[in-house]
């Protein structure tokens, strides 16, 4: 038992010294520069207690909505969400939202055209 | 049934009916924001070196299937209602149904039946939200191996009850925050004669709905977040709980809690200890396996965890994970005739220990396979002899 505790130690340490890019990172250019930062946010915050799909692929498309979401989620213990950080978030899903409300009006025939590929997000909904 | 569970049944009723109805009207529309979220995971577990022993007496193993659907309405800015369905070895329980109001981030109230903030894991419970497919062990709810011995961990998570939560979140600066909580619930139940919480009694769908003594268990929750830089923040927190689970209100059990949890750009680590004391009834000294001693009415199980998470990639996560429990005090005896069982019986003092390390893969946005093995130790012998022990698990998880 000892002796493998040392090897996962060992093992641990080796993996944590390299770096890998959030697995939710949006696809080049898909976040202006400005708002990088409000992406960060999200991501952040977001996943500390599940997968960023679960915001993302909620279906909401309305401001209202998102702002009750995001209040809701901010008032759970232990989020870390602070006042600022809500507007950040905020800034991102008006941004996702809009782009989400663009692809709905183009139609699903149009989505097939673009490969049905509805998020230019990478494979997994994130962290816990 | 009594008048006072028949009240009990007819509120939780009228909250999910209302609820149900609140969803469905389309009329509503413009008041009320609907989410609807879910996720299933199905598990393997195995059990290689129980082969002579045969798992299942003292394992989950095999598949096992954990699904949960959830509807959060809310209507307005600062009130909401959660309604959320679980299937799991308890069969289909009710895991929320409660609404909450938040008139300010310093205070907000819920009630209804809910899982009163305790210790950091419990917020992400679902199986969706954790990396590997079994909980630590101070929060296991049955996959541990010698589930019965042990009657699972310190806080089997998830604790929905019923009750009364207060929270509130207090900015301290501009990057750090403090998060409070207290609850009133009904509390985990027993017998007087039982040697433990009995957690089936506590979740039955034929009990749940009413107490079995009447006096609410409260506890309560604080926690301080503060951002280390661009990437990092570091998360501490304290918590505990107190009630009696008797009938007679005699005997009385107190959880408490500490944990810590860092992130550092894309590396997660997680600290948590629980600890649980409870009153043991030694009025029959007969009853127990070990000559009762002055001062050994009741037992103390601590348990702890720690937690490594790391990406590997933009789809792979590494898991390692380090935890164990041990316990202190007398131990119920077997009726007469009844043999040992396969997981052995309990010291005065016995520990458990397990390593864990596991993957998860992403193959879609909401599509994740986990895989891990894990190596056990144990400070007593099972039926066959052994105290040590490997298992693997091979899961699948959706969401939606």
């Amino acid at each position: 038992m000892r002796a493998a505790l040392a090897a996962m130690t060992l093992l641990v340490t080796s993996v944590a010294a390299c770096s890998a890019p959030w697995r939710d990172t949006p696809a080049p250019g898909y976040v202006p520069d400005a708002q990088r930062g409000d992406w960060e946010v999200f991501a952040r915050r977001c996943s500390k207690c599940h997968a960023l799909s679960r915001p993302l692929q909620s279906g909401i498309e309305n401001e209202d909505q998102w702002r009750a979401y995001v209040a809701r989620m901010r008032a759970m213990p232990g989020s870390g969400i602070s006042a600022v950080d809500e507007e950040r978030i905020l800034a991102f899903l008006r941004l996702y939202a809009a782009d989400q409300r663009r692809k709905h009006a183009r139609g699903a025939s149009a989505a097939e055209t673009d490969g049905g590929s509805p998020l230019p997000m990478p494979a997994d909904g994130g962290a816990p | 049934m009594t008048l006072a569970r028949r009240s009990t049944l007819r509120l939780l009723v009228c909250l999910v009916v209302a609820t149900l109805v609140a969803v469905g009207r389309a009329d509503l529309a413009l008041a009320l924001d609907r989410n609807f979220a879910g996720s299933a995971q199905l598990d393997y577990h195995l059990v290689p070196t129980a082969r002579e022993l045969n798992a299942r007496r003292e394992a989950f193993d095999g598949f096992t299937v954990e699904a949960a659907a959830k509807v959060a309405v809310d209507v307005g800015g600062r009130f909401a209602a959660n309604l959320k369905i679980c299937f799991g070895c308890h069969g289909f329980e009710t895991d929320m149904a409660y609404f909450d109001y938040r008139p300010s981030s310093a205070f907000a109230v819920r009630f209804g039946r809910f899982s009163p903030s305790f210790g950091a894991f419990n917020l992400r419970h679902d199986p969706a939200n954790h990396r590997l497919s079994d909980k630590p062990l101070p929060y296991d709810m049955g996959r541990m191996l010698r589930l019965r011995a042990w009657n699972m961990g310190v806080l089997p998570s998830p604790m929905p009850d019923n009750g009364v939560e207060v929270t509130g979140k207090l900015a301290v600066g501009e990057t750090s925050s403090i998060d409070y909580a207290a609850h009133a619930v009904s509390g985990f139940k027993a017998d007087r004669t039982s040697g433990d919480l009995d957690f089936v009694q506590s979740r039955d769908g034929s009990l749940y709905y009413v107490d079995n003594n009447g006096r609410p268990s409260v506890g309560g929750r604080l926690s301080f977040t503060t951002d280390l830089g661009e990437s990092s923040d570091l998360t501490v927190g304290a918590s505990g709980m107190r009630g009696t689970f008797d009938p007679d209100n005699d005997l009385a059990y107190t959880i408490f809690g500490a944990d810590a949890s860092l992130r550092a750009g894309r590396t997660y680590v997680r600290l948590e200890y629980l600890g649980r004391r409870q009153d043991l009834d030694v009025s029959d000294p007969r009853r127990f396996v070990y000559q009762v001693v002055p001062n050994g009415d009741f037992t103390v199980k601590h348990g702890a965890y720690v937690e490594v998470e790391q990406a590997l990639s933009t789809r792979v996560d590494m898991i390692v994970r380090a935890d164990g429990m041990l316990r202190t005090g007398n131990v119920l005896a077997l009726p007469a005739g009844v043999p040992t069982p396969s997981d052995g019986v309990l010291g005065k003092r016995s520990s458990v220990g397990r390593l864990t390390l596991g993957a998860a893969f992403s193959v879609e946005q909401n599509l994740r396979v986990k895989l891990s093995g894990e190596l056990w130790e144990f400070s007593d012998r099972n039926a066959s002899g052994a105290l040590m022990a490997v298992s693997a698990h091979l899961g699948a998880v959706g969401t939606f």
